[in-house]
């Protein structure tokens, strides 16, 4: 159920293993979008802040891990918003027009539509939405403002290694495949991600699910709940006026 | 004029009035949420506004709500052999046959007990998780569950309300002057309260 026309349809190409984890996307993202910079602390690890935020569209996530060769192995993999094409939460979201789709299949916000309820992050299944302290959406929107006049991405651009790379989807997904990557992620689950994943090893060892979607319980109140809320309500009123034509009113009552 | 008997105090018909708008307030804002109905929307002057309108008639739904639990709910508990009875013969809302024929109720009848009892229930279920959609705002699960409980809970009123509201009206003449005046007369009143009438006698 792809809704974006696949021609227009652009996408990031992430390849965890040429990732030196600069962070330069990172820096590059608040530049392009003013977001404010803030203290950090020292965790003890180069991963800062820990996840996304209100402020931090992209984050490098740094995990370690033994492997065969090195007693580390360290995967340096981007984190950001994946433009899912059955997006949860476009979804899930009650403002018209607050997150919508651009031609290239970004997902973009409106903030002066979003009306702060802040329940998209319980239809997205990768948990990206963050909220200001107005409660107002704030995530990666893959530059739709950029994109849409021809530039790449702040993140891509500042990228000096390639790993992460943006273009034409459908071309990104082929050069990756002649890499030697059988399997891209992000390729068809939720319709077909924007940030695919060039992943060498299981996707959870990356911190990925095998088979992302949207929750349950999001699913089951879109197919089944919201068409109820007009079959439901409608049935009650014809159920109550063939009742009133059929049966018709109490007159008289009497007691047993 | 024939001798009256009151069925509702004041406090308790202004109340239901409140629970009522409040109610319907909560079911068209909450369509418009649910199908992003512009037109509606802009009615409230936006969606930013609507969602104000929603969350404080939440307040007042849920308010009015906990003040019905001193007017309906004991009686509502009271739930006897009689009430079975009433349950196998639907109400005597499914024949055609008139005068029809049910066994003695009190001041609420069967369905309306059940009716204020799944209200309830239906009631603190969409107030809570309303509450927590708004004032908790973080926590993914809390957020997806607290969305479900909501949508579950909207899908009870939606199809109760409107039943309600036709037993209360149409479906039983001489009823709705209760909603407004709070008073029924004596000889409408034995009929369909007996066991209420009786029991006011011996007080
Ligand atoms: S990753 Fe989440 S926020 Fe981004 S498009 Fe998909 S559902 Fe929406
Ligand atoms: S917080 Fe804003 S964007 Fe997110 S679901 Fe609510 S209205 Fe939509
Ligand atoms: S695409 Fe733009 S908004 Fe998204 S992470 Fe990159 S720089 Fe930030």
């Amino acid at each position: 159920m792809s809704t974006t026309p696949a021609a227009n349809r652009k996408a990031i190409l992430v390849t965890p293993e040429v990732c030196i984890g600069c962070r330069g996307c990172q820096t590059a993202c608040k530049s392009w979008n003013q977001l404010p910079g803030i203290p950090t602390k020292n965790r003890g690890s180069a991963q800062n802040p820990p996840d996304l935020e209100s402020n931090t569209y992209n984050i490098i996530r740094y995990s370690e891990l033994p492997s065969e060769n090195n007693p580390v192995r360290w995967l340096f993999i981007s984190r950001r918003c994946m433009h899912c094409d059955d997006a949860g939460c476009m979804k899930i979201c009650p403002a018209p027009g607050a997150l919508y789709k651009t031609r290239e299949g970004a997902v973009a916000f409106d903030r002066d539509k979003c009306i702060g309820c802040r329940l998209c992050v319980a239809g997205c299944p990768f948990d990206v939405p963050r909220y200001d302290k107005n409660n107002k959406v704030m995530k990666c929107h893959l530059c739709y403002d950029r994109i849409a006049e021809g530039l790449e991405p702040a993140c891509s651009k500042a990228c000096p290694t390639g790993a992460l790379r943006f273009g034409d989807r459908d071309k990104l997904i082929e050069s990756a495949r002649k890499a030697g990557h059988e399997k891209i992620y992000g390729e068809a689950d939720l319709g077909g991600l924007g940030s695919i994943f060039a992943f060498k090893d299981a996707p959870k060892i990356y911190g990925y699910a095998e088979k992302p979607g949207i929750p349950e319980s999001v699913v089951f109140w879109h197919t089944v709940l919201k068409p109820f809320a007009v079959v439901g309500l409608g049935g009650a009123v014809a159920a109550a006026l063939l009742h009133y034509v059929i049966v018709g009113p109490h007159r008289e009552e009497e007691v047993q | 004029m024939a001798e009256m008997v009151r069925k509702a105090k004041t406090g308790e018909i202004v109340n239901h009035w409140v629970l009522a708008v409040s109610c319907i307030l909560l079911i068209i804002t909450g369509y418009a949420f649910l199908f992003q109905l512009k037109q509606i929307g802009a009615l409230f002057g936006g969606f930013n506004a609507m969602k104000a309108v929603h969350n404080w008639a939440g307040v007042v739904f849920s308010l009015s709500l906990l003040a019905t639990t001193y007017s309906y709910l004991s009686e509502s508990l009271h739930l006897g052999p009689d009430d079975r009875e009433w349950l196998r013969k639907g109400g005597g809302y499914l024949t055609r046959d008139k005068p029809v024929k049910i066994p003695p109720m009190g001041k609420l009848n069967t369905g309306q007990k059940l009716y204020y009892l799944a209200v309830l229930l239906g009631g603190i279920a969409i107030a809570v998780s309303g509450f927590v959609i708004w004032f908790w705002p973080d926590g993914r699960v809390i957020r997806i569950v607290s969305h479900l409980a909501h949508n579950l809970a909207f899908s009870l009123f939606i199809v109760a309300v409107p039943v309600h509201a036709y037993l209360g009206s149409l479906a039983n003449p001489g009823t709705f002057r209760i909603m407004v005046y709070g008073t029924v007369p004596l000889e409408f009143a034995r009929k369909k309260y007996p066991k209420w009438i009786e029991e006011m006698k011996r007080k």
